[in-house]
């Protein structure tokens, strides 16, 4: 009888194991280091506000560079982290979305009217707000006081419309930890209108201004992570459209822009691509073609392709850089970049090398197995306005940021998994 | 008969030695650490050493088995991360059968049809390495004709002609989003080729017994498997063709098998094995598209494998005449690259602890039971090429049950 009973207790025993035989694995342990995470707060502009596809709406909001940060700093000590949220994903009413176009996902203005709750300040009812980030914000606005009745996007959320400032905001808030990226917009505006417009801010008043920005927000002891600048070479809005994108496969159309132009000789056409025609007031035809390295602007996509622009009608010179223009941007940027990092480090602030890390990305990259590269609409990391990121891009580049913090300040801030955020949505 | 093995063909995918290796070849090996290349048990030496066939101890002998595992795998992604991830397999249930009989006194035939190749694993839905595997179910089983002839008392040999039928089902999700979510990969195919497995065997009147033996390598080349691309958003079709086709070829690496036991008392019996693998075979996982697009080209998935040596020890003990007990362990190292560490085939530095009873009603009929214990120690691992990386733990648990039968 003992015999037959071995069996039945061998499965019992079995059965037993099977509870202890999935596997586990020990948990990571954040660590705040020597960074005191309690109460953030983010300034910026629009890439720390969570502006993309043209817009400020609500998902974008929850998928911002500053709230990224602060979900990976609540494992290291933040109470709590508030937004001026949108009302809806329409925001403004600028949003852009894709749209099948002969097969084709195209750009196109998201239909909808915004409503408007949308514009209403929101500090009473819902603040105050940790993610400072204004869209379209320059560095000297953050210490502007007022800055809220000039810019709609900050009069949504400040403290108080006719005085506050970003800054002012930002201090009452009392932060024990900070992030700082701004200056993109003072070298955006100048190539966003070909180099037509107002020059940057040079390099000096920058460094005022950041140091100033810098030395407030340190003042009662508070550290941070700051940010350089990318180049517009990196950006889709300037690196799509080719210098030569005007592509001809019809003798007949050759022959036909080349009599038109036949009374300005340097400028001629051939089957393929051939380079734009662009108004120049620097040359003495006043038209000529541009030549590689020079950039073209996204907005001119459209009337390129079908407006005859840059062949039938020469591209004005809001819609293209020139060679001159494009060095007066580098410097600029460099010179920025170089004041950004000498100040972090002068006040032992992690510094996050996004300039860097959008070189890297342009020829194609690889972050948790999803590829990446900084094309228009197919890269992943750029939105589809083609200047500001997606939410993966805002996820890579919080990445960045938390390998900065990590390293500045012996953290152990956790990174988030790239793949959580959502990618493009194609129709 | 056929019937029985048709169902299991369905269900019986694993995950369980190296790489996707399966080493579950009959209850009384199991539960002795895998040892089987030296033993002259009974028919399973058909697959485990032809060689020893001969030696079989009666006329004929019938040996079937089936083994359920139940695996998980724990996934933390690469440090600072807080983001963990685990399989949900479902249980499969590797098989194994055998017949022999002698013809002669010295020339024996036999059959081995079993599952030495498989892998099968769901990672929870939506987790962080989707793109590279979802799910994946892999199998190979064989058919094994064999003829062994003993030469001298103490020295046998033989030789089966390998038939291999494999299959292969996987998914990944593919990071495109549209109107119906993120977009997925799947591939499905199956083939069949051919390969060989000869051994000797040497037994000493005093006890002792040696045995070694080698399996070629098969490789399974799936052509115009079916690579169906679903979810794909209307703006991107012609990107990624509906009904595609792939070929896909992962080979069976070879084994090289050493055994050695000594029937200590006419009790206590205790062996050990070496059990080389080939993995150096395995280099690259390569899924060549009928239809390429600019989207889509041909992918080339980097392995690297390397050869492995798992060493493996074990006895069995005669309580009564009708109660066998047994007991071993084996250290099985990864063949993976850790730099080419895909969550498809997370095979990690193996230790394993077994354990078997077999309860004989009459002296014909063995019924034997068998547990395996797998710890997949915990370590970092990473595929480099697309900056995939975590640590990985594994433990896997397999009871299994089979008969025997001998004349």
């Amino acid at each position: 009888m003992t015999k037959t009973h071995i069996l039945p207790l061998i499965l019992l025993f079995l059965a037993s194991l099977l509870g202890g035989c999935d596997a586990d694995i020990d948990a990571f342990s954040p660590d705040p280091g020597e960074a005191d995470f309690t109460t953030f707060v983010s300034l910026g502009n629009s890439l720390t506000a969570g502006f993309m596809d043209g817009e400020l709406y609500r998902e974008g909001q929850h998928n911002s560079l500053a709230n990224l940060l602060a979900g990976q700093f609540m494992h290291t000590g933040l109470e709590d982290f508030n937004q001026p949220l949108m009302h809806d994903d329409i925001g403004f009413g600028n949003r852009l979305i894709l749209a099948e176009a002969d097969g084709q996902p195209l750009p196109v203005p998201m239909p909808g009217t915004p409503d408007p709750e949308n514009f209403e300040n929101k500090y009473n009812d819902a603040g105050p707000f940790h993610n400072l980030g204004v869209p379209g914000a320059r560095i000297q606005h953050l210490l502007f006081e007022g800055y809220a009745t000039l810019n709609p996007y900050y009069q949504r959320f400040a403290a108080d419309i006719p005085t506050s400032s970003i800054m002012g905001d930002a201090l009452a808030l009392n932060p024990s930890f900070f992030s700082l990226w701004i200056g993109n917009n003072d070298i955006l505006s100048y190539a966003l209108d070909g180099g037509e417009g107002e020059h940057i801010l040079p390099p000096e008043d920058f460094r005022v201004a950041f140091q100033a920005l810098v030395g407030q927000l340190t003042q009662q002891g508070a550290s941070g992570v700051t940010a350089n600048i990318p180049n517009i070479t990196q950006i889709p809005f300037f690196a799509t459209v080719p210098y030569n994108a005007l592509l001809l496969t019809d003798p007949d159309v050759v022959a036909l822009l080349n009599n038109a132009y036949a009374e300005a000789p340097h400028i001629s056409f051939e089957l393929g691509p051939n380079p734009l025609v662009v108004y120049d007031s620097d040359h003495m035809a006043g038209i000529r073609q541009l030549e590689k390295g020079e950039l073209v602007l996204l907005s001119a996509l459209n009337g390129i392709s079908n407006e005859g622009w840059g062949s039938q009608e020469p591209l004005s010179g809001e819609y293209y850089l020139n060679a001159k223009q494009i060095e007066h941007v580098t410097n600029h940027v460099e010179a920025y970049n170089d004041i950004i990092s000498e100040t972090a480090s002068n006040f032992n602030l992690a510094m996050t090398d996004v300039n860097q890390l959008l070189k890297d990305a342009e020829p194609g990259i690889y972050f948790d197995a999803i590829a990446f590269n900084t094309e228009f609409i197919s890269g992943g990391v750029f939105s589809l306005d083609g200047i500001h990121l997606s939410a993966r891009g805002y996820a890579i580049v919080a990445n960045a940021f938390i390998e900065a913090i990590n390293s500045q300040y012996q953290a152990s801030v956790p990174k988030v998994a790239i793949g959580n955020y959502p990618g493009i949505q194609f129709p | 008969m056929f019937l029985m093995v048709s169902w299991l063909v369905a269900t019986s995918t694993m995950l369980q030695a190296g790489g996707y290796e399966v080493s579950l070849h009959g209850q009384r090996q199991v539960g002795m650490g895998l040892i089987g290349t030296s033993l002259t048990l009974d028919a399973s030496a058909a697959f485990n050493n032809p060689g020893a066939l001969a030696m079989m101890p009666g006329q004929l002998s019938v040996v079937g088995g089936i083994n359920g595992v139940f695996a998980s795998t724990a996934f933390r992604m690469e440090a600072p991360s807080v983001y963990q991830a685990k399989t949900d397999n479902p249980l499969s249930t590797p098989f194994h059968f055998y017949a022999a009989g002698m013809l002669t006194d010295r020339l024996a035939a036999g059959i081995a049809v079993n599952t030495p190749y498989g892998n099968s694993l769901e990672w929870e839905d939506a987790w962080a390495g989707r793109f590279l595997i979802q799910n994946i179910s892999l199998m190979a089983i064989t058919v094994q004709p064999t003829l062994s002839y003993r030469v001298t008392d103490m020295l046998s040999v033989g030789a089966g002609f390998v038939y291999a039928h494999g299959a292969v089902d996987m998914e990944r999700a593919l990071p495109i989003e549209g109107p119906d979510g993120e977009a997925r990969l799947h591939i499905d195919g199956s083939t069949g080729n051919y390969g060989f497995n000869a051994g000797i065997q040497f037994a000493h009147p005093a006890g002792f017994q040696a045995g070694l033996s080698y399996r070629s390598q098969i490789d399974m080349e799936v052509e115009g498997g079916d690579a169906l691309f679903s979810n794909i958003p209307s703006s991107l079709a012609t990107a990624f063709p509906a009904n595609n086709k792939v070929d896909v070829s992962l080979p069976l690496p070879a084994n090289l098998d050493f055994g050695l036991s000594y029937q200590a008392t006419p009790d206590l019996l205790v062996g050990m094995a070496l059990h080389y693998v080939f993995w150096g075979a395995y280099e690259e996982l390569v899924f060549d598209f009928e239809e390429n697009t600019g989207s889509l080209p041909d992918s080339y998935n980097k392995r690297d494998y390397s050869n492995t040596l798992i060493i493996r020890a074990g006895g069995e003990y005669r309580v009564t005449p009708e109660i066998y007990l047994r007991a071993g362990g084996y250290f099985d190292p990864t063949p993976v690259n850790s730099e080419y560490f895909s969550p498809e085939t997370p095979s990690l530095d193996n230790l394993a602890f077994t354990g078997g009873v077999s309860f004989l009603p009459i002296p014909e009929l063995s019924i034997d039971a068998s547990l395996l214990y797998i710890i997949g120690l915990e370590e970092d691992m990473r595929y480099t090429p697309e900056n995939f990386g975590g640590s990985y733990s594994t433990r896997i648990f397999i009871p299994g049950i089979g008969i025997s039968y001998q004349l």
